[in-house]
């Protein structure tokens, strides 16, 4: 692939606050019209790099390439933004705020693709009502819009999926989908591992300012080798002192067993059995759930069945 | 520049919009006007209870006394009156006079006492006590060893601010010490007086030649009022316009960024480029106040014939100070907002701007009186102070030659220029800053590395 292929480009990046490195040496290639998750504890530095990819925050050290430009203004009217947390003016109407964030994008007579968007995302009837009548998910659907409505070529949604209900999440995930499909790349960082693993192309996982995931799922679950049992016993969760186990992850209706190196799944199996009676087992590739926790650390629930 | 006027759009209709735009536009005149109302309705509201005091006459004779008693008569009978509408304005003064005591130094202060204790009790408002010696004249005025309080007349009192009483009586004492006088001299008294009548005084402006008719205009009159009003009212109002536009910006910035609104513009556009939108912003709003009031008074100016106080030429300069102040403070407000993660803090933080705000307001009245004074001029050359004093010494009659006010800007703008470029870097590093407000030191770090 040529550089022209890549919508970001991140080289040698180091961001400090305070004595504090957010991103450190991070290195960074995002194939234009992909999609690309970003996945990372909190703190471990997501949203320093996404304001840095904005241009809101710059590098203390390396360079950013954006849809081929650097410099400290490079493409922002072609990128859009959503924000973590959420960012509206309370007192304007739906319509006005929308119009204002498309001029800032230079967009003119943003009237019509307003208008589709609002209706696209079921919010017609409250185009001009005020921010601060909408509930937390249409207030999200509005700065999704805002995000998207000057049509950009790179769209940074920076957990995009929070809060919403499943049904706003599903709208939103379709919107997102058929950006794409126009050729939209678009980079969200996010903390549910389902969404990244149905719907990302690429993921970068971060983790105290370094890079220590990023690639295709297929490619990382590779890298990590078919080292996971996945049960179901006849009522009962799997016992936590099996031979050959390392941990196990209670996910209710089934357990999620990891082997050590060398282990036999087969030896497992017949420990299982000897303890009750065995109603699913797979051996299966880790979870990026499972992944994810392997390098971030365990969290309580989690420790307490290990 | 499109992105600065698509937020200076915004943040003007978001601000004229508001109930709180109306309000402050009407609370102005609304204060000014309610004020002259008042007081206007007040006017007539004094106390019309009768008024007692006391007097102690220690001429020979006692002539003072009856010529008070005299005045006083004819005042309660036609002096406290409205002479068209016939009501009662002003309380009647009741005279007791009260016999002497004997000359000594003690009696004397004992009669006093009594006399406060009448007071204290609030059986008299205060009293009179005429000196023996008060008909004196020439050097046996002055006889070494006279006591001086024989000479003079004392009014005792626990109400000082009280003063139309010793202002009446006072007049009537000295005509009636001075007819005297003149009897004693030998001197015809209405000969005196008519030697003596004042030369009426008026004060006019400058003669001007009409260019039309060729002949020379009779001078307007003087108004000394509206000469100190006029100019006093411009820089108020420059003040106002200054201040009150720029405070609610503030808190509007403490907000986007509290919000993470600034977040999401600062995806669109440049941290110099929020900052000086708003500032355009701004400058819009106060133009517009700035347009209503100044047409309205304009107006008023024109009508009740005050219009040389309030020429086209005063309006230009005043719009121009209008827009750079705007600018100089609005940027030092604005940065304010940024540094800051609440209002509390603002206000902490704010106190050193606003004294420099407020000083041209503590000189404008020396600056109004003497315009062309060293201190008056130097004053209005400090680049804070410019907009409000040199435009005082604008609105003066006279005025001031051009090339001062065009010199002032110049010396505004410099500082303008400084204090946005300050206040970039301020807002650039703040608007981001959350949890913990910048501490005074935090600023000079931004201000000097960014």
């Amino acid at each position: 692939m040529t550089a022209d292929d890549y919508a970001v480009c991140i080289r040698g990046v180091t961001k400090t606050f305070s004595g504090h490195t957010a991103v450190d040496d991070l290195n960074l290639a995002i194939p234009r019209g992909s999609v690309y998750g970003f996945i990372g504890p909190n703190g471990s530095g997501k949203t320093t790099t996404l304001r840095m990819v904005m241009r809101i925050l710059h590098p203390d050290r390396g360079e950013i390439e954006v849809l081929g430009q650097t410099g400290q203004k490079a493409a922002s009217d072609r990128v859009g933004y959503l924000p973590e947390e959420r960012g509206l003016y309370k007192e304007m109407k739906v319509r006005d705020i929308l119009r204002f964030y498309a001029e800032l994008k230079g967009m003119r007579h943003s009237r019509p693709t307003i208008d589709l968007w609002l209706e696209r995302m079921g919010l017609s009837d409250w185009r001009d009502k005020k921010v601060q009548a909408l509930s937390k998910g249409m207030a999200q659907k509005v700065q999704f819009i805002a995000a998207v409505v000057a049509n950009p070529e790179l769209v940074l949604l920076d957990e995009p999926f929070s809060g919403l209900d499943p049904v706003n999440a599903v709208a939103l995930r379709v919107a997102v989908l058929d950006l794409r499909r126009q050729g939209t790349t678009i980079i969200f960082s996010t903390h549910d591992m389902a969404v990244a693993e149905r719907m990302c192309d690429s993921i970068f996982m971060i983790n105290r300012g370094r890079k220590v995931l990023d690639g295709t799922l297929e490619a990382i679950q590779a890298d990590y080798g078919t080292d996971t049992l996945r049960v179901r016993l006849n009522g009962a969760g799997a016992p936590g002192d099996l031979p050959g186990v390392l941990r196990v992850t209670d996910f209710g209706r089934y357990q999620e067993l990891r082997l050590a190196d060398g282990a036999d799944a087969q030896q497992v199996l017949r420990s299982l059995m000897a303890r009750g009676p065995v109603q699913h087992f797979e051996l299966t590739r880790p979870s990026l759930h499972d992944i994810f926790v392997r390098i971030a650390g365990p969290c309580d629930q989690e420790a307490a069945h290990a | 520049m499109r992105k600065m006027l698509v937020i200076a759009g915004r943040e003007y209709n978001a601000a004229v919009r508001t109930k709180s735009f109306v309000i402050s536009l009407l609370i102005l005149p609304l204060l000014i006007g309610g004020s002259v109302l008042v007081q206007y309705l007040l006017k007539d509201q004094v106390d019309l209870e009768p008024k007692r005091f006391g007097v102690v006459d220690r001429t020979p004779g006692q002539r003072l006394l009856a010529a008070i008693e005299a005045a006083a008569g004819e005042r309660n009978s036609q002096g406290i009156f409205d002479p068209q509408t016939k009501r009662q304005t002003l309380p009647p003064f009741l005279i007791e006079g009260i016999g002497p005591s004997s000359d000594t130094r003690a009696a004397r202060d004992g009669q006093r006492y009594e006399l406060s204790e009448r007071v204290r009790n609030e059986e008299l408002v205060g009293f009179l006590e005429i000196g023996g010696g008060v008909y004196a004249f020439g050097p046996s005025s002055a006889a070494p060893g006279a006591p001086v309080e024989n000479l003079v007349v004392r009014y005792q009192s626990n109400s000082p601010t009280y003063d139309a009483f010793y202002r009446w009586v006072t007049p009537v004492v000295n005509r009636a010490v001075k007819s005297s006088r003149y009897k004693d001299a030998g001197l015809p008294p209405e000969t005196i007086e008519a030697v003596q009548r004042d030369v009426p005084l008026i004060t006019k402006g400058l003669s001007k030649l009409n260019p039309e008719t060729g002949k020379i205009e009779e001078a307007r009159d003087e108004n000394e009022v509206a000469s100190i009003l006029v100019p006093g009212g411009l820089g108020m109002l420059m003040f106002m316009l200054t201040l009150i536009g720029a405070t609610p910006f503030m808190q509007g910035v403490v907000e986007e960024k509290m919000q993470r609104i600034a977040e999401v513009l600062l995806g669109s556009v440049r941290p110099f480029e929020l900052m000086m939108g708003k500032l355009l912003g701004l400058v819009g709003i106060s133009i517009t106040l700035a347009a209503v009031y100044l047409g309205g008074a304009y107006w008023a100016a024109l009508h009740y014939g005050f219009d040389q106080f309030l020429s086209p030429y005063v309006l230009f300069w005043f719009l121009v100070y209008l827009v750079f102040a705007v600018l100089m403070y609005g940027a030092l407000f604005i940065a304010v907002g940024a540094a800051c993660t609440d209002l509390r803090e603002t206000q902490n933080m704010l106190w050193p701007v606003m004294v420099v705000a407020m000083l041209p307001m503590f000189v404008w009245l020396n600056v109004a009186k003497e315009p062309n004074s060293s201190f008056s001029t130097m004053a209005s050359f400090v680049p804070t102070a410019t907009p409000m004093l040199m435009l005082v010494r604008l609105a003066v009659p006279p005025g001031i030659d051009w090339w001062q006010p065009a010199l002032g800007v110049l010396g505004v703008l410099a500082l303008t220029l400084v204090l946005v470029y300050a206040a970039g870097r301020i807002f650039r590093v703040g608007i981001l800053l959350q949890g913990k407000g910048a501490s005074p030191r935090d600023l000079v770090r931004w201000v000097i590395r960014g």
